[in-house]
């Protein structure tokens, strides 16, 4: 196995995870492809910790942090759709669209 | 002779209690003002006493007072005043005739409503013309100069419910104002050529030559234009008939004795420029002689009393400036005052009429000697003196005038000169014999004498015009005439008579008024037939040579034209291009920027992604 393997792993889940971001109507789904994003930088550091600097683990915590970070941040934005949910009716970002010109 | 600054600073400080307080003390603003008036004539002959016991005479000898006001840039701008003969002959006369017209206007206005903004502006007039005559630096003289310009505008448009006489303020204001543009650059190219706006340093530097030839002949070409709008020269002469709007105190005294011969008094106070430029002293002799020829033409058709005396009054102007420009200031200033008594005399006959009969048209009057015998005995003396008989003064102010051309410019001129005088005998003629003499119509019956408060200065007024003309005469070795008095140069000039002119100008004057006592008193020379003879030259004269239309074509084709362009010009680029352009392109861009707040939340995730890539490739390539 090469470092280049796991770049290119890396890398297409977080093109995944863009796509989603852009592409997805549903608020939850949206979510869903900002964790796969995280996870994707996740396997990256993880990666460069194990081949590049094999005594250190500095790639690892990081990776703890993320992990950490992001799951805080779900609960958050969980909170704020369901909130946009209970008022709207609908999880559907296309229709919060009050606050423009 | 210190406290000759007193002299302005009285009236000036009686127009600003009568400005503001005047309304709560309507007794008050004649006395007030016509006090201050008096105290200023007395300090007068105290100033004239105390100069003439100075040293004894040929010298011209000026005494210099100044103190310092400000410095700027250098140069230090002070208030000065200068007493010497010119300014004593002015102080005296106008102190002497504001005194005089005051009283008279407490009988002629005392039923006026603003009463006392009359007399607060006659102050303010009075103070500022006092200050130009005794000014030593050009500062000074323009801003009095100027001054004297706006009290003008506010005494001619005094009845400013009446259309005509707002227009003839305005009028007035923007002629002077035309040849005020000519002094203010004459001021200002002589203080880039000297650096002082002191007159004594001025001169001394053109008696040096420190000044090249074409700058004194600029300067005074530049300042004999201020003197043409303010003194009615043609070819802004349009103004001072209109003038007649006012009140006729103020055409006494503004219009006749003081304010239009500040021209006369700058082209004589300025004289060693006129001496050092031929071409300049020979513009004021022929603008001067041609002035004086319209003018006396035009006053012998007009109808309207206050009219004839206006014309009459450029005629004398003009007079003046002839004389001036013929090299002579004593004969210039002589003129000058006993015109200023003669005219203000005949001016204040005109109010005395119009006080006691309602009319101002000379075809609607005759024989009022029998209802107002003392304005008919004033009013003649006061005919008889500018029209030249002796021994009233016009005639020694005229003989004067005439010699002085004789000697300076010579025997064309002086013809033209006797031609003036003979002009003037007939237009006196003509307005004493048709208002006094003849029949007295039917509706004059009711006319009545003045009271004594307005007969009182014209009766001073007539006994100077009677007796002053003896000024002019050789008395004693100190004293041999008006020259030793006000004389340009380094030598006084003695009185001397040439019998010739002063045969020539008395046979001239006496045959003016026996032609017009035949033509209005006996009727036997009939004016119709000469009129319809001459109808040509008859229209040009009721017309005034068409000036004033020519002036108004010029208004409507040319300034207006600019005007309206510059409006356009103003209108189209700064304001709707410049400035509200610039909000407008400010309103448009937002009008598009606004789109990129969709309220889409992919949106905003794309612009995020797309913004990060670009800084990702930025940083990779730079």
């Amino acid at each position: 196995m090469e470092l280049y393997h796991v770049e290119l792993l890396s890398a297409a889940l977080f093109a995944i995870g863009v796509y989603g971001v852009l592409a997805r109507r549903n608020a939850v789904m949206i979510l869903m492809s900002i964790e796969l994003i995280l996870n994707a930088v996740n396997i990256n550091a993880v990666a460069y910790a194990a081949f590049l600097d094999p005594g250190r683990l500095v790639g690892q915590v990081i990776t703890i942090f993320v992990i950490t970070v992001a799951a805080a941040e779900v609960g958050l934005a969980m909170a704020i759709i369901l909130r946009l949910y209970r008022i709207r009716a609908t999880a559907n970002v296309d229709e919060a669209d009050s606050m423009k010109w | 002779m210190e406290w000759a600054w007193l002299i302005p600073a009285l009236p000036a400080i009686a127009f600003f209690f009568l400005a503001t307080a005047g309304r709560r003390l309507p007794n008050w603003s004649a006395i007030a003002a016509t006090g201050t008036m008096a105290v200023g004539f007395i300090i007068f002959w105290f100033v004239l006493a105390d100069w003439l016991s100075m040293e004894s005479l040929p010298a011209v000898k000026a005494f210099g007072f100044h103190i310092d006001w400000m410095k700027a840039g250098g140069s230090t701008f002070t208030w000065g005043m200068v007493i010497d003969p010119i300014s004593l002959v002015m102080l005296g006369l106008v102190t002497a005739a504001a005194l005089g017209i005051q009283i008279y206007t407490w009988s002629y206005m005392a039923h006026e409503p603003r009463f006392t903004w009359f007399f607060a502006v006659h102050s303010l007039f009075a103070a500022a013309m006092l200050a130009l005559v005794m000014a030593d630096n050009l500062l000074l003289l323009y801003i009095a100069w100027e001054l004297v310009g706006i009290c003008s505008y506010l005494l001619i448009g005094f009845f400013y419910e009446r259309r005509s006489a707002a227009e003839a303020a305005k009028k007035a204001f923007i002629t002077t104002r035309i040849g005020d543009v000519g002094l203010l650059i004459g001021i200002l190219l002589l203080f880039a050529k000297t650096g002082t706006f002191e007159l004594s340093a001025i001169f001394a530097l053109v008696e040096d030559g420190g000044l090249s030839d074409t700058v004194i002949t600029a300067a005074a070409v530049l300042f004999f234009l201020g003197a043409i709008g303010k003194s009615a020269q043609f070819p802004l002469h349009v103004w001072l008939p209109d003038a007649m709007e006012g009140p006729t105190p103020v055409s006494a005294l503004v219009h006749s004795a003081t304010m239009v011969v500040a021209g006369v008094y700058l082209v004589a106070r300025m004289f060693p420029f006129y001496e050092h430029s031929e071409s300049a002293a020979l513009m004021v002799t022929l603008i001067g002689a041609f002035t004086a020829v319209g003018a006396a033409a035009i006053a012998l058709v007009v109808t309207d009393i206050k009219r004839i005396l206006a014309y009459s009054t450029i005629t004398d102007l003009g007079f003046m400036m002839f004389a001036l420009g013929a090299g002579s200031v004593t004969a210039g200033m002589f003129h000058l005052l006993v015109h200023g008594f003669s005219k203000a005399i005949l001016f204040l006959g005109a109010g005395s009429i119009s006080h006691g009969s309602g009319q101002t048209d000379i075809r609607q009057m005759g024989g009022l000697w029998r209802k107002m015998p003392i304005t008919a005995v004033i009013f003649g003396i006061g005919a008889l003196s500018l029209g030249g008989i002796p021994p009233f003064g016009g005639f020694f102010s005229k003989d004067e005038v005439i010699t002085a051309v004789f000697d300076g410019r010579g025997l064309f001129f002086m013809s033209i000169a006797l031609l003036i005088g003979f002009m003037k005998a007939l237009y006196m003629g003509r307005v004493f014999f048709a208002v006094f003499l003849g029949k007295l119509k039917p509706e004059n019956e009711h006319a009545h004498e003045s009271p004594i408060v307005m007969l009182a200065p014209m009766l001073i007024f007539a006994f100077l015009a009677l007796t002053i003309g003896f000024m002019a005469l050789h008395y004693t070795d100190a004293y041999q005439g008006f020259g030793y008095f006000v004389f340009a140069g380094e030598h006084q000039e003695a009185f001397h008579l040439n019998k010739g002119i002063a045969i020539g100008s008395i046979a001239l004057a006496v045959s003016g008024f026996i032609l017009t006592w035949l033509a209005y008193v006996q009727g036997s020379l009939k004016t119709e037939p000469i009129i319809k003879r001459f109808s040509g030259i008859h229209h040009l004269l009721v017309n005034k040579y068409y000036v004033d239309e020519v002036y108004q074509w010029i208004i409507d084709k040319v300034v207006l034209v600019l005007g309206r362009f510059i409006a356009f010009f103003d209108r189209a680029f700064v304001n709707d291009i410049g400035v509200n352009g610039t909000g407008a392109i400010a309103t448009t861009t937002g009008r598009i920027m606004r789109y990129l707040q969709s309220g889409k939340l992919y949106t905003y995730a794309m612009g995020m992604v797309v913004g990060f890539l670009g800084l990702a490739l930025a940083w990779w390539v730079s």
